[in-house]
């Protein structure tokens, strides 16, 4: 009973940069600060679970074996974000000497982007002045809410998502190491949910492993409330056909039917969309349908309104597009 | 040690680029006595301000002190580690120190409370030369501002970059191609510290750096908004349209500048129109997302705005440079513009004890009237700097003059100390200035 608890995102967070999949580049590179026992500070930007923090981490850990918990520090910036934070807590820890031998502390700010400008002036010096001492690793999404005079002073590694065969990599990983099997399709599936988000994909194995050990496309799709792309390429087809009676049966079988959510399911329509071989000014159209269904659900109407009023809208536009007759 | 800390400059001589600027800040030193003007080095990250200032203390023997945004600027800290050094000679005797004041444009609105009075208390009463650094000399307060002369660092071309990198790795005794050198040199656009930086993480556990070692670690630019843009106007598909507005640094409201900018390139009447009626819808999710916070509603923007202006474009070329968002240069002038009328109603208010609302409302026409007839002496009374004169004479080059003649000149024997004056007492001036009367009721 003790493994059901263990969540598998940490469970299985690579401890050491060789364990990495993906980012190859970034991982090489780092490792050879590890060959050399030098480090400049580092601005890692990129989406949320392509490995930026396990990155980090992996590099204390090898960086200083026994004692990385002493001589590095963790900090999510968006939990503390005002300027106070930069001039007490990490001045604090930058200041005081490493333990152990080392010559330099790291310390790793998360969400650097949520700091404010000022508290990022103040952070600015703090790197320098302290740079004997303490190494910075910054971690983003968006580069360009990072200050300038920042970006200067760190050596920038640009995260991207990770292919699928990365994902899928891991996905077997995990597997093995937990005794389940899991189809071909159901690594298809989790490749599909994930995006280039690891953790994503994670979740979805251990979701779908405590229904069986034996997992299956169909599981995972029902674990995390997706879609199967072919249904969602289905409902597509019917929309764009301008038929609306068959598009509404398709849609309510995967709302009540599966119980999918209209959000959920209105990510997956804008996914299939864009890669969509339509004209563009049609694709343009039903794409700006959907934000405003996605809008008008976020302001709290009503889902299976919305969802049939998109519907309608978007029959309409294919028939006017495909010179339908509006009516017909 | 990392790079940029090991070969900082020591020297002033040892410093790329901006020779003028370098120049500037030596004479200053060496000229320097009590009640000269403090400097202001302003300028881009990575051209070298910080450098000059510590490496000016080293070339004169000067000890400095420093103080940054890292530390608390409010008015008593200032005081308690700049304001005793700052009266007092230190121990040794004629030594003189040199005071740093780093990030003098980010002087933090309430934790730095009363900073920038404290600092312009030093400045005045300094028995010590003293050297505030900036970013931008704009956002420095003007109270500060005029009482500085203001050295300008330009960013690095890359060919003066490039022989310093080459220094380094031959200290280093690391092996470099001259593209790879080049190559970093240009993506630091201006950038010397950057340019170092990304030689350091190239270079960092291989005895030889070629280009593909510098691939990752590019200055994260604005490069590829560029790369965005131009891709609108080749068939492409619009999934790899939208993979590479992930990849671009910025976030959907500044793409849709650049996109709104370049669709000059697109000529015909409706194509125009198809791509503009996409920008506006994919506006409109970007107010919606910002109102509501609800970041999921940015994708429907990014691909609208960019599916959208594809299709218009694919019938045109893209024919010139791609230019940045005009609105930009004209929303600095905005900005700027705002914090001069802020400064003026402010002086005004204050001196004539009068409620900012009703001074705008009822009193900015006749006190317009009033300084155009006598601009020298009002000048003068409010201490109205050339922009805040300007407010109201919109005549540029008439404010330049009178606000540059009465620095000329201090102190008039017999200036008016009461509030302002009768315009007979400004005859003279005025005939001076009649020829730019035209410009009296601009703008109001």
């Amino acid at each position: 009973m003790e493994e059901s608890t263990t969540i598998w995102i940490e469970k299985y967070r690579p401890r050491t940069l060789s364990d990495m999949v993906g980012q190859k580049d970034i991982v090489s590179r780092l490792q050879s600060y590890l060959q050399t026992k030098t480090l400049p500070h580092l601005l890692f930007t990129g989406s949320a679970g392509i490995g930026k923090t396990t990155a980090a981490v992996a590099l204390a850990r090898e960086f200083y074996g026994d004692t990385w918990q002493m001589n590095f520090r963790e900090l999510n910036a968006s939990d503390e974000r005002g300027i106070d934070v930069v001039r007490n807590q990490i001045k604090q820890f930058a200041r005081t000497t490493a333990l152990g031998g080392a010559s330099f502390k790291i310390l790793f700010l998360d969400e650097a982007d949520a700091l404010t400008p000022d508290a990022q002036a103040a952070l600015r010096r703090t790197m320098e002045n302290y740079a004997q001492n303490c190494r910075f690793i910054l971690s983003c999404n968006y580069s360009s809410k990072i200050i300038d005079p920042i970006q200067s002073r760190c050596a920038i590694y640009r995260f991207r998502p990770l292919d699928p065969e990365a994902i899928a990599e891991e996905i077997r990983r995990i597997a093995s190491a937990e005794k389940i099997s899991v189809s071909p399709d159901a690594i298809d599936a989790m490749v599909y949910i994930a995006q280039g988000d690891m953790r994503k994909a994670i979740n979805a194995l251990q979701g779908a492993a405590l229904l069986s050990d034996d997992i299956s496309g169909e599981m995972v799709y029902a674990i995390t409330s997706n879609a199967r792309p072919d249904e969602i390429a289905a409902l597509i087809d019917v929309v764009l056909a301008g038929d609306f009676e068959r598009a509404e049966g398709v849609l309510h079988e995967l709302l009540t039917g599966r119980g999918i959510a209209p959000n959920e399911l209105l990510t997956q329509c804008y996914r299939a969309l864009v890669a969509a071989p339509i004209d563009r000014l049609l694709k343009v159209e039903l794409i700006s349908h959907l934000g405003e269904a996605d809008f008008r659900l976020s302001e709290g109407a009503t889902s299976d309104i919305q969802m049939e009023a998109l519907l309608a809208r978007c029959v309409l536009s294919a028939r006017m597009h495909g010179a339908l007759p509006p009516g017909g | 040690m990392d790079w940029t800390e090991r070969y900082r400059p020591l020297h002033l001589s040892d410093i790329v680029g901006n020779g003028a600027a370098i120049r500037q800040i030596a004479d200053w030193a060496r000229e320097w006595t009590k009640g000269s003007r403090p400097l202001i080095l302003y300028g881009k990250p990575g051209t070298g301000k910080t450098s000059a200032a510590h490496a000016l203390a080293r070339d004169m023997q000067w000890e400095t002190i420093e103080l940054n945004a890292s530390d608390q600027r409010t008015k008593s800290a200032i005081e308690r580690v700049a304001g005793n050094s700052s009266t007092t000679a230190s121990l040794s005797g004629a030594q003189r120190k040199l005071i740093i004041i780093d990030e003098a444009d980010n002087l933090h609105g309430t934790s730095d409370r009363g900073g920038a009075k404290a600092i312009g208390d030093l400045i005045r009463g300094s028995f010590h030369p003293i050297i505030l650094i900036a970013n931008d000399l704009f956002a420095i307060p003007k109270e500060l501002k005029k009482r500085c002369e203001p050295v300008q660092f330009k960013a690095l071309p890359a060919r003066s970059i490039v022989p310093r990198l080459r220094h380094i790795c031959r200290s280093e005794a690391r092996d470099c191609n001259e593209e790879a050198l080049l190559a970093i040199a240009e993506s630091a656009s201006g950038d010397m510290r950057a340019a170092v930086n990304m030689l350091y993480a190239a270079a960092i556990g291989s005895p030889s750096l070629d280009t593909r070692g510098i691939a990752t670690s590019k200055k994260d630019g604005r490069a590829t908004i560029f790369d965005l843009v131009a891709h609108l106007f080749r068939a492409r598909s619009d999934e790899e349209l939208l993979r590479l507005s992930y990849e671009v640094a910025d976030t959907p409201d500044t793409i849709i500048q650049w996109v709104g900018e370049n669709t000059r390139y697109i000529l015909s009447p409706t194509d125009r129109n198809d791509a503009y009626r996409s920008i506006s819808r994919a506006d409109e999710f970007i107010g919606y997302t910002f109102r509501r916070q609800y970041y999921t509603l940015w994708r429907y923007a990014t691909a609208l705005m960019l599916i959208g202006t594809a299709r218009a474009s694919q019938g045109s070329k893209l024919a010139g440079r791609i230019a940045p968002p005009g609105r930009w240069k004209v929303m600095a002038g905005m900005r700027r513009q705002k914090a001069i009328r802020t400064a003026v109603l402010n002086k005004f208010s204050r001196r004539l004890r009068m409620p900012q609302q009703t001074l705008r409302d009822d009193f900015l026409t006749p006190i317009a009237l009033m300084i155009d007839a006598c601009a020298p002496s009002f000048a003068r009374e409010f201490d109205l700097d050339a922009d805040e004169l300007n407010f109201f004479l919109h005549d540029r080059e008439r404010s330049v003059r009178i606000t540059r003649d009465s620095a000329a000149v201090p102190d008039l024997p017999d200036t008016q100390k009461s509030p302002p004056s009768p315009p007979e007492q400004e005859t003279i001036s005025r005939k001076k200035t009649a020829d730019s009367q035209s410009t009296l009721f601009d703008g109001f």
